[in-house]
């Protein structure tokens, strides 16, 4: 049963001829249990979505089903406690708030969902061993490296225990070493049954996915099942093909994987250095496959 | 809910702490106001006790003649129906008939006025401009339970207006005659050599009220005063104990009753028991007190809007962090109690400082002035609710800003 239903949403932002479509008539079903890695270059609406899915925006149109109940019409406090209770962020600059210890912040949510001091500590504190950081719980994130302050973040963002983890480029901001650190982490959270949305522009991430998406341009526009521990077709493709981008593309602001992917915009995905790769579905067929 | 606040409390103060400058700065404003309204309150507190101390030192049958209408029917509005520059409405002083009148009014056992008489006193030709010569009657310590300390009063009865004797308060015999007992010496007033008959012994020193300067007065028959000015010098007060010390209420009225008949049924005059007379001694106090509380309510305004802008800065400082919190599951709500009991903290604490800073004040005033300031409870209660509310209502815009934030607005704050 699909745990995330989006049907033809939108999202415009500005009036007039000033209107940008951050996603255009997405439609994309995932399953409980599903690691879904989000591909796609800067500003295909990658982010936008993860906020959407995290009931943190509106979209403009279209239907959006949580657990089968429709959310795109709740009031902002319903939606701060569906927030609280079921989904899990984990931000690229973590978001840990400086001012509160490491333990405090991991409580943070608990004190949202009213839960007495004690408990509350007692939780936390169990909750930041299971992600190997006990012995720290009064430090400041100031003193924590990149890789612990996102383990405390993803600790926080488990807290509740919730169905959903949302993470909007979880190793953006780390080292390979720590990357492989939090990756293994989502990876266990996977195993108990989570459902993971993470977007990355890493190819060599999508080994922990099951399913990868990729977006451009506001649309899914390729969206394919994987096996664990295999790193994804489309996304092996932009790994592989060298060189990934040119002087003229990096000013233009034209990443490999756009070239790699089928593109709405035909003339612009035309090869210069790169081998042309035969468009695997058609563009803005979005319609995700069952599991 | 009550644990929200404890966190929110803890968070409040270790924002304050971050930011300890901007702090103190903020609550400067909640902590002059409050250092004006509880030093005021307990000043007034402290007159009130001295003025009833007093009078029930003078006895609690002391009545009290008052030019002018009755007190109750004065308010401060009247000030204005007066003629500053030439004078009209203001009131019309008693007269040494007055005096006459009560004391055959049978009503009276003693009868002391009070007169301001106007001019120098010369000690061996050096002038003395601030001592007030008071015309009054041998009544006087009788009327105000009070002692001759050395010397005694000049004899009334044969008074022609031609007794040339004083008695003297304690400091116009260190400071005119530089000895303690100064008797039989002279002084000149209005062209005339008064002899010392007498010296008063102290009198309790209270604000705002008329003994503060008897201390630093001569006093004269009051018969003399009127020759000595023809007839010109009126009386600000006569002082009557009643026959009946237990029915003042009956001397209030019989002498009402007399002093009107003599006044053509006017009732240009007023009588007034011992606790009118607290009530009017009080009315000073009251007066300065509404003065200077409105000050504080304006230092408690201004105070509340510097609040309200340290409030709106931080809101704005902190709108990442809002955004996060808003992410992980706070409420708008939840975010609205935060940042309002964040200015509540800020304004008590500057409400804690203030009560603590007019705790000091109060304790100098009492040290070294002649007022005795009374710190109350209810003082420091209302003191802590007035910086409270001043916090919650000047805290609640900036508070209303950050709940309504679009979370991911919020969040790509930085």
């Amino acid at each position: 049963m699909a745990i995330i239903e989006l049907r033809d949403v939108s999202k415009l932002y500005g009036f007039g001829d000033a209107t940008t479509v951050a996603l255009d008539e997405v439609t994309l079903s995932i399953d409980e249990g599903e690691f879904v890695a989000v591909m796609g270059p800067s500003g295909c609406g990658k982010s936008t979505l993860m906020n959407m899915i995290g009931l943190l925006d509106r979209p403009t149109h279209g239907q959006f089903m949580l657990n089968d109940r429709p959310v795109e019409r709740l009031r902002p406090a319903r939606r701060a406690k569906i927030r609280r209770d079921t989904i899990g962020f984990v931000f690229q600059f973590f978001n840990l708030l400086p001012r509160l210890t490491v333990l405090e912040n991991v409580a943070l949510p608990l004190t949202y969902k009213g839960i007495a001091g004690r408990r509350r500590m007692k939780q936390a504190l169990n909750m930041l061993e299971q992600v190997g950081l006990g012995g720290r719980e009064f430090f400041y994130p100031r003193h924590l490296s990149g890789g612990q302050a996102q383990c405390v973040a993803i600790a926080r963002a488990l807290i509740n225990d919730p169905k959903i983890i949302i993470a909007d480029e979880p190793t953006g901001n780390l080292d390979s070493a720590s990357s492989r650190l939090v990756m293994e982490m989502l990876s266990e959270i996977h195993k108990t049954g989570n459902t993971i949305l993470f977007v990355t522009h890493n190819p060599e991430l999508t080994r922990y996915a099951t399913r990868v998406v990729y977006m451009h341009d506001g649309a899914v526009v390729q969206d394919e099942q994987t096996r664990l521990g295999e790193i994804a077709d489309t996304a092996r493709k932009v790994m592989y093909t060298i060189p990934v981008t040119t002087e003229e593309d990096d000013l233009a602001g034209v990443s490999s994987l756009m070239k790699a992917l089928p593109s709405k915009d035909k003339e612009r995905s035309q090869p210069k250095s790169t081998k042309k790769k035969p468009a695997k579905s058609k563009a803005r067929r979005p319609r995700s496959k069952k599991a | 809910m009550s644990m929200m606040v404890r966190g929110n409390v803890r968070m409040a103060l270790s924002s304050v702490r971050g930011s300890k400058w901007r702090s103190i700065l903020t609550m400067t404003g909640v902590i002059v106001g409050i250092v004006a309204v509880v030093t005021v309150v307990g000043i007034g507190e402290g007159v009130k006790r001295q003025v009833s101390q007093q009078l029930s030192n003078f006895g609690n049958d002391l009545i009290t003649v008052r030019p002018g209408k009755p007190a109750r029917e004065m308010n401060i509005s009247s000030a204005s129906n007066t003629d500053a520059i030439f004078g009209m409405g203001s009131t019309v002083g008693l007269a040494n008939n007055d005096v006459d009148i009560i004391q055959k009014s049978g009503e009276a056992k003693s009868v002391a006025p009070l007169g301001l008489v106007p001019g120098e006193v010369q000690v061996n030709d050096k002038v003395f401009v601030n001592t007030p010569v008071i015309a009054t009657s041998p009544d006087l310590p009788a009327v105000l339970s009070h002692k001759v300390e050395f010397g005694d009063f000049w004899d009334d009865r044969n008074d022609d207006g031609n007794t040339y004797a004083a008695v003297i308060g304690k400091n116009v015999a260190a400071n005119l005659f530089e000895e303690n007992v100064p008797l039989g010496r002279t002084f000149n007033f209005r062209g005339q050599a008064f002899v010392v008959r007498g010296v008063l012994s102290d009198f309790a020193n209270v604000p705002f009220s008329p003994t503060a300067s008897f201390d630093n007065a001569i006093f004269i028959p009051y018969r003399t005063a009127a020759s000595l000015t023809n007839n010109n010098a009126s009386l600000y007060a006569i002082l009557v104990k009643p026959v009946d010390a237990k029915d003042v209420e009956d001397g209030v009225a019989g002498i009402t009753q007399h002093l009107r008949d003599a006044h053509g049924g006017q009732q240009d005059f007023a009588v007034l028991g011992p606790h009118e007379t607290a009530d009017s001694g009080n009315g000073v106090v009251k007066l300065l007190t509404t003065w200077i509380i409105a000050v504080a309510v304006i230092a408690l305004i201004i105070g509340g809007v510097g609040i309200m802008n340290i409030m709106l800065l931080t809101v704005t400082e902190r709108m990442h962090e809002i955004g996060v919190r808003k992410a992980i599951g706070a409420t708008s709500r939840q975010i609205l109690t935060q940042f309002i009991t964040e200015a509540a903290v800020l304004s008590v604490l500057g409400g804690v400082v203030g009560i603590a800073l007019s705790l000091i004040v109060d304790g100098l005033l009492y040290v070294y002035s002649d007022l005795k300031p009374v710190i109350s409870w209810q003082a420091i209660t209302i003191a802590t609710g007035v910086s409270l509310a001043t916090g919650i209502i000047f805290g609640t815009i900036p508070a209303v800003k950050a709940a309504r934030k679009d979370p991911i607005e919020a969040l790509r704050h930085e």
